[in-house]
């Protein structure tokens, strides 16, 4: 089974990832990855990002070269294995980013469609003001990702990170509709939104 | 030529079929004529052409990897050097571009319609020139260049076919063939442990004591 999470920064997704990761651990073989965590493709992406090196097209390249490699790595041999896998962010992180940078939707999709569909896609969503609240009290600075600093060079970090993260879930919000997606409400305590997602994945597993 | 002002040209092939010294010697030729020209190619590119050259024999068979960071290489030399080059009127010449790429991706089954979706993000040469050789003379000028065969580039991943969990599970079943039937062939017993372990070990206790009754 493949299991997707996707949202904004500051959505609490990861957490949730994990959470899930661990609990699926006492059932069965269950693996985590991670967007944008190749071993050797992330470390090219973190310099270029540091010399503002990408441009749209480069950028979105280089994260399908990243996703590829982890997918032909572990994500495909993991499922044809049998295992559990769970993507703290998939494709549609792709499509989001690469189109609020301008690039073709409709190639960016022909880029991933090596990519097999996930079993359910969790869509944590929450409002861009109520991600940067929560940002703000964990650890107080904005990182210039968060921010869409390649997008929005001129902007201060916490108006960037709301006009780029702004954008992205107008994306996710039409993707949630094309795609499938179970949208949750992330605004709720991270137990219950685990919850909820026990109790889906619960009904997948026994189903 | 001036049809080439602006233009790219892409001289295509194989290692050995001998790009780089045809690149070179229309590069001479056309600034001999006096055309302002630029050279780029296959795993030239600041952003990734090292990096690929120093992995590349980790993910020899992460054939879709490899294939997009050629991309995202070749995409980094158009969008910084080629794109401004042209419009200031040079010639850009690539030592490797989409044809060799694709070559090398249909040759280990990678879907033609993909890659050519993929590659429509580049663009189109004006020119497009495809090396070719027969395979003893290409593979003497390697030798006579290197001084060997480099398993890597004489594609001994094209052994296995299709992506690694299907490349291992035939290469498993081979090897398992085998196993069995030399097994059989040399008296040896064998024993399947794709059962829970317990049984399995009893299985074997019970083989183990058996012989060492016999004896």
């Amino acid at each position: 089974m493949l299991i997707a999470f996707e949202g904004i920064d500051g959505s609490g997704k990861s957490s949730q990832a994990r959470l899930l990761r661990d609990w699926l651990s006492m059932r069965g073989d269950a693996y985590l990855t991670e967007w944008n965590s190749s071993e050797w493709i992330h470390e090219v992406i973190k310099e270029a990002k540091k010399k503002n090196a990408l441009t749209p097209l480069t950028f979105s390249l280089i994260h399908a070269t990243d996703f590829a490699d982890r997918y032909e790595r572990f994500i495909h041999p993991m499922i044809s294995s049998g295992f559990h896998v769970v993507s703290d962010r998939y494709v549609y992180t792709a499509y989001a980013r690469d189109t609020v940078r301008g690039v073709d939707l409709k190639w960016v999709k022909e880029l991933y469609s090596f990519a097999v569909r996930p079993t359910i896609t969790f869509f944590i969503r929450v409002t861009p003001q109520v991600a940067l609240a929560r940002l703000k009290a964990g650890r107080k600075t904005v990182k210039p990702a968060e921010a869409g600093a390649d997008v929005f060079p001129g902007l201060d970090p916490e108006e960037g990170f709301l006009k780029y993260q702004g954008l992205l879930l107008e994306v996710y919000d039409r993707l949630a509709t094309e795609e499938g997606f179970v949208v949750l409400d992330g605004e709720r305590t991270p137990r219950e939104v685990q919850i909820e997602i026990r109790r889906r994945v619960g009904e997948l597993l026994s189903g | 030529m001036s049809y080439l002002v602006g233009k790219i040209v892409a001289v295509e092939g194989v290692e050995g079929s001998g790009r780089t010294l045809h690149a070179e010697g229309i590069r001479t030729y056309l600034e001999e004529q006096g055309y302002g020209v630029i050279t780029f190619g296959l795993g030239m590119s600041k952003l990734l052409g090292e990096a690929i050259a120093r992995k590349k024999r980790d993910v020899v068979f992460q054939r879709r990897t490899l294939f997009l960071a050629y991309v995202t290489d070749l995409a980094d030399q158009v969008e910084n050097l080629v794109k401004p080059a042209v419009e200031s009127g040079f010639v850009a010449l690539a030592d490797g571009y989409v044809l060799t790429l694709m070559a090398w991706g249909l040759t280990r089954g990678l879907e033609r319609n993909w890659m050519e979706g993929v590659l429509r993000a580049l663009p189109r040469p004006e020119l497009t020139l495809a090396l070719i050789a027969p395979p003893e003379e290409i593979m003497k000028r390697i030798i006579r260049k290197k001084g060997v065969l480099d398993p890597l580039s004489s594609g001994v991943d094209l052994c296995v076919n299709g992506d690694l969990y299907q490349g291992f599970r035939q290469y498993l079943e081979r090897y398992l063939n085998n196993m069995r039937s030399l097994a059989s062939d040399k008296g040896g017993v064998t024993v399947d442990t794709g059962r829970d372990f317990k049984v399995v070990q009893e299985e074997i206790n019970s083989l183990v004591g058996g012989d060492l009754g016999e004896a």
